[in-house]
């Protein structure tokens, strides 16, 4: 349970760090909190010869707010002062709860939300929310600056989109449009010190008591976290019944690829998906519901 | 009942405030000039014969400094019983095979930790891999794997009882069913990691720190694996971050520790990762019970027989005692008539199985319990007048096995239905509607009698030196390890001579200094074996001074003598008195300045072969199950128990409060993720025991007895308490959702299957 | 290759030299003997390593060293500073009974005080959520959380009084 040995580089830009990773090699891994990857490292999973910690880079922690261009998260914002900023819980509750349902204190101390993503587990809570939110990855590298919607962004368990020597240096997330809501739930099937066995997230907005629109995202059942595009197409331009709910959790169970791992078995996931979904749509639709003017 | 001055009041734990400022040392804490840091390589193998092992890569490593295999040790068998040779089954390290993956192979010792790790990398093993069992059917199978060569059938050990004509008790009973259960393993997960310092004496003593529960066994055990006699080794207990069973029996480590620092000259230190104690770390036992009841019309129990396999993975561990407890408390809480038992236990080829929390009764009480709810709905009684018109009452007898002296079941019974509105709840809750409560009972012993019979030592044991000063020094081997016997004891001797606590030094669990024997902190044995050995070397202390001051106050011979707010008086007359310290200056000086010391001892008579005493309760668990996801919430538990004389109420709730804890994950989160041999979930992410939002309120009342042969009518209350809360959620669970759980532990999916299915 | 650092640990300044692979906890216990600060998991699931920087409740056994570069570290050691006077907390734990085994007592107390400098009068549910990250098998909690409640109580109560 020791750490391998390792270098250890902390830059105070961006364009150093990105001269780093291209100095050090494919092997070098990048660290925000460094949370997940201490543990991969203490477990023997990964050993870089080379670590490069963002945490130095001044100003990569901030959380801005902006009324027009919406949130944005640093990469190194800790996932407590996420769980935790004004401006997120008024404009953003989903996106405060997810941060806050993200393990436990200490580690949300450590860790951040853009680590979370970058880490790319399928079961982590950061994501789906951020997904259904149409959160834009904002990313720096040898060819300059891109970014790139979050739905593009996970290639597989561990695997993104980034190209090498490239940073995510922060997420923006746009305002939620107006008769939105949003809901985030998520099961472990054993005790609440925990890693998810499935989650779910939408974005649901209507017209009336329509759904104009709705961006449903599964976790921990498939290698990245799921769009459950035909659960989406079951909701939108109707108003949300029970039955329609019921409907929609149907089909995005159909939708997801779970597995069967320490956390639950394949099956469970399967069925778990249909009460989540229909779970989130509801709550999504009562916040859209009561944010709607009178 | 007796008044008592500190005995049963809000007394604060002696090493509270060591604790609370972090200046307690544990064994990883200590720190020796020169001290060299071990690891262990284990076997990757669930079963293998080790056809070569090459350390010389790994000695020639700069800065290791000894690297160990089982060839270089004397290569002698322990286990806990020595007085059953048949049943020490294992070596500090391999010999020929590995039996599960985990197994510890060799050893190294450098001068630091990631030295001493690479060093375990440059290890070449050769194995050659063997069929392997991992579970109880496949390893008593026809042509099964032999584990171990001496044990063809992989049975190790069974146990038997019968009495009473259980042929007839079937034919007259009205109602007979068998069920049968199966429970699984789960972890003790104390906290503190394992770890063992030891170093070499001047005089070739070896002296081992160790995180343990029984330094006498450790002691003892250590000195026969390392060819040296008993007292050539001092185990001295540091603090301990927990044990729960999982600490007391000698462990690979604390001989490679002792073994590694007498060939090097130089401290030696093990301390486990979390990763190996869930890997490759001791465990309940899972285990297959098949019980067979019988019951008249009106609810009267008839006869019961129950034949259980206890699946003890490679090794005996204390799995014989084990097999042999779940026998006795098969036959505990009710009254049958009739009763057979037999029990067998199987080595299969995972982490061996062992003591913990509960020691068998756990698994064994799971079955009464739930057999007794399954037989009070069938019989249309309700289950707590089903279970009070069983059950056992003070004075039962219970043939070959038991006297019970004091028994507050029945009154816990009737306290539980009432704190929960028992009657209200059950009928206001609809089977299936979501909500539901259920009952569990149980009862335990205060420290085994078997095994220790046929010796030379009490099973307990005391000193007490007293001081002109007014103070005492109590030097005793109880291994306090979080439980708070240093505590308990030193309020039972304050309260036996009069003192206040602050009055008491206590000096326990190093075997130079303390008392010889004691089995340490097992069986719940400490408040009453220990106990009552403290307050036999007090009344010899108080002999010795009272007569003494008889002759100072020239009191008549038939004035009686007490010791009370620091004073010794004759009874009645406080006026007349001198204080303790006088009286010891006295006493000293009378006797030509020899100091003031008393021995005391505790050894049972007349008690059967199990416990001088009982320990009795029921708890009520209340919880709310989520249909749709299967997720069980328990809102809250109800627990009236009969532990005899409180003696630190605090530390009584608070086995319980830990107690609730640990039953509650044994029944609804905890369990061992196994692929084959292979333990999957090794961190505390994946083994998931509950956390402080996943406790619900609990609510409890002491039923009033005073036990006889209990130091100050005191009995146990650790471990008994960790059994009842499995049945009575698993109860609740059926009342809430139908669902009858025989198969530990309860998880989400059990429940949506078979709820579908109803 | 090592790296020297500056840290201040409980009031006091150090200098250490470390290498990168080397945890904050490693560091603490065994090059400055900071025992009280314990290693329970080494994968920032149990609690027990727990200590304050910059006023944060971190696991030390997920932080590197070279991390704690410039920092203020709290740990149990520093809790009471007099040494002879403890901290209300750490009097709540011995009274209450929260203590038993005690291995995991100076991270509880570490996430208590930073429950508490956060929101000093925390609700039942707060203080069980403020204790997720610290695992205890002795007690069930719920002598830690009666000591934690009453800890704000007392805390409260002198904060009024010296206003």
């Amino acid at each position: 349970m020791r750490l391998s040995k390792f270098d250890f580089h902390a830059p105070k830009t961006i364009s150093e760090a990105i001269e780093l990773l291209q100095s050090k090699g494919p092997d070098a891994r990048l660290m925000a909190g460094g949370t997940d990857l201490l543990m991969k490292m203490k477990h023997g999973a990964v050993k870089p010869p080379c670590l490069i910690s963002l945490k130095s880079v001044p100003g990569l922690n901030a959380i801005r707010f902006d009324e027009s261009a919406g949130l944005t998260i640093g990469a190194t914002a800790l996932l407590s002062e996420v769980a935790e900023h004004p401006d997120i819980l008024r404009h953003y509750p989903t996106v405060a709860q997810a941060a806050r349902a993200t393990a436990n204190v200490q580690v949300r101390n450590m860790g951040t939300v853009v680590g979370n993503l970058c880490n790319a587990s399928p079961a982590a809570d950061n994501p789906p929310i951020h997904m259904a939110m149409r959160a834009v990855v904002l990313i720096e590298g040898p060819g300059g600056k891109r970014e790139l919607p979050l739905d593009e962004f996970f290639r597989g368990p561990g695997v993104t989109a980034l190209l090498p020597a490239e940073i995510v240096t922060g997420l923006r997330v746009p305002r939620m449009p107006v008769n939105a809501g949003t809901a985030y739930h998520s099961l472990s099937a054993r005790g609440k010190l925990d890693c998810n066995a499935v989650g779910a997230a939408v974005m649901l907005t209507l017209k009336g008591k329509i759904c104009e629109d709705v961006r449903l995202f599964i976790s921990a059942c498939g290698p990245t976290p799921l769009r459950g595009r035909k659960a989406e197409e079951m909701v939108r331009g109707k108003e949300l019944t029970e039955e329609i709910a019921a409907k929609a959790g149907a089909e995005a169970a159909e939708e997801s690829l779970p597995i069967t791992d320490l956390r639950a078995s394949a099956d469970y996931r399967t069925e778990m998906v249909a009460v989540l979904t229909r779970r989130v749509l509801k709550e999504a639709c009562q916040m859209a519901l009561t944010s709607q003017p009178a | 009942m007796r008044e008592f001055n500190i005995v049963g009041k809000h007394v604060p734990r002696n090493d509270a405030r060591a604790k609370a400022t972090g200046t307690a040392i544990y064994t990883d804490d200590i720190k020796l000039p020169g001290m060299l840091h071990g690891r262990i390589l284990r076997s990757p193998l669930p079963h293998a014969r080790i056809l070569r092992i090459d350390t010389s890569k790994a000695a020639a490593l700069p800065g290791v400094r000894c690297v160990i295999t089982g060839e270089d040790t004397p290569k002698i068998k322990y286990g806990n019983w020595r007085l059953f040779p048949d049943t020490q089954d294992e070596y500090p390290l391999a010999i020929d095979k590995v039996r599960f993956i985990g197994d510890e192979v060799a050893a190294v010792a450098a001068v630091d930790l990631d030295t001493a790790e690479e060093a375990l990398s440059l290890i070449e093993v050769e194995y050659e891999e063997l069929p392997a069992v991992f579970d109880v059917e496949s390893a008593i199978a026809q042509g099964a794997p032999v584990l171990h060569d001496y044990c063809p059938s992989n049975i190790s050990v069974n146990r038997k009882i019968q009495y009473g004509d259980l042929e007839k008790a079937f034919a007259e009973a009205d109602y007979v069913r068998e069920d049968t259960f199966t429970v699984h393993a789960v972890s003790h997960a104390y906290l503190e990691p394992c770890s063992s310092v030891a170093q070499a004496d001047l005089d070739g003593r070896i002296t081992l720190w160790t995180s343990t529960q029984t330094p006498y066994i450790t002691q003892c055990l250590l000195a026969s694996t390392m060819n040296m006699r008993e007292n050539d080794i001092r185990v001295i207990k540091p603090f301990v971050g927990g044990g729960f069973g999982g600490k007391m029996e000698l462990r690979t480590w604390e001989f490679c520790a002792a073994f590694m620092a007498k060939k090097t000259g130089r401290p030696v230190k093990f301390t486990l990762s979390r990763e190996e104690e869930f890997l490759a770390g001791r465990r309940r036992h899972p285990m297959k019970l098949t019980s067979k009841v019988g019951f008249k019309k009106d609810g009267t129990l008839t006869g019961k027989d129950l034949r259980i396999h206890l699946d003890g993975g490679a090794y005996n561990a204390m799995g014989p005692t084990a097999t042999f407890l779940c026998g006795n408390f098969g036959a505990m809480l009710y009254r049958y008539p009739s009763y057979r038992f037999f029990g067998e236990h199987v080595y299969t080829n995972k982490p061996p199985a062992s003591a913990m929390r509960g020691f068998g009764a756990p698994q064994s009480i799971f079955a009464t319990e739930t057999q007794m709810n399954i037989a009070a709905e069938e019989l249309g009684i309700d289950p707590i007048e089903l279970r009070l018109k069983n059950a056992q009452v003070s004075g039962d007898k219970i043939p070959d096995v038991a006297t019970i002296s004091t028994c507050g079941f029945k009154e816990s019974l009737e306290k539980v239905a009432e704190m929960c509105n028992w009657k209200e709840k059950r009928a206001q809750y609809k089977t299936g509607g979501g909500k539901g409560i259920g009952i569990g009972c149980y009862s335990f012993i205060s420290g085994g009698v078997f095994n220790w019979f046929n010796t030379q030592y009490p099973f307990s044991a005391a000193e007490v030196r007293a001081f002109d000063d007014g103070t005492v020094h109590l030097l005793t081997m109880a291994a306090d390890i979080g439980q708070g016997c240093d505590t308990v004891v030193k309020q039972i001797l304050a309260e036996e001579l009069g003192l206040k606590m602050e009055d008491i030094r206590i000096t326990s669990a190093d075997t130079s200094m303390t008392p010889q024997a004691d089995l340490g902190a097992w069986g719940s044995r400490l408040t009453l074996m220990n106990g009552n050995a403290v307050i036999d070397a007090a009344r010899k202390i108080k002999e010795q001074i009272f007569g003494m001051v008889s002759v100072r106050f020239n009191l008549n011979v038939i004035h009686e003598m007490e010791c009370k707010d620091g004073k010794v008086f004759p009874k009645g007359r406080p006026q007349r008195s001198m204080t303790f310290g006088e009286a010891v200056a006295m006493a000293q000086k009378a006797n030509r300045g020899e100091p003031l010391v008393a021995r005391g001892y505790y050894t049972p008579r007349d008690k059967g072969m199990v416990t001088p005493a009982f320990s009795f309760g029921a708890q009520v668990a209340e919880v709310e199950v989520d249909k749709e996801t299967g997720i069980v919430q328990v809102k809250k538990f109800w627990t009236a128990h009969d532990c005899g004389t409180v003696i630190n109420p605090k530390a009584v709730e608070g086995q319980l409060e830990g107690a609730i804890q640990m039953g509650l994950g044994y029944t609804l989160s905890e369990q061992f993720i196994m692929d084959g041999g292979k333990t999957l979930n090794t961190t505390f992410l994946d083994y998931k025991m509950p956390n402080a939002m996943d406790m619900p309120p609990s609510e409890t009342a002491h039923i009033d007895t005073y036990e006889p042969e209990g130091p100050m009518g005191a009995k146990e209350a650790g471990e008994g308490l960790a059994i009842p809360t499995a049945p009575a959620i698993a109860a609740a669970v059926h009342h809430a959702t139908g669902y009858r759980c025989k198969d530990l532990p309860i998880t989400p999916e059990k429940i949506l299957n078979a709820t579908k299915s109803l | 290759m090592k790296h020297v650092i500056t840290l201040n640990v409980n009031g006091d300044p150090y200098t250490v030299s470390v290498d990168p692979s080397q945890t904050l906890n490693e560091v603490l216990r065994e090059e400055l003997n900071l025992t009280g600060v314990k290693l329970g998991c080494g994968s920032g699931d149990c609690g027990a390593c727990t200590v304050l920087m910059d006023g944060r409740a971190v696991s030390s056994c997920l932080t590197l060293a070279v991390e704690a570069e410039g920092k203020d570290i709290l740990t149990v050691e520093g809790l009471a500073p007099s040494g002879e006077k403890l901290h209300v907390i750490q009097e709540e734990f011995i009274d209450k009974g929260a203590i038993q085994c005690g291995f995991c007592t100076a991270g509880m107390e570490m996430s208590a005080l930073h429950l508490l400098n956060k929101n000093p009068s925390p609700t039942e549910t707060e203080i069980r959520e403020a204790l997720s990250g610290n695992l205890c098998r002795c007690t069930g909690y719920a002598k830690i959380v009666e000591a934690i409640s009453s800890a704000a109580q007392r805390m409260n109560d002198a904060s009024e009084r010296n206003q």
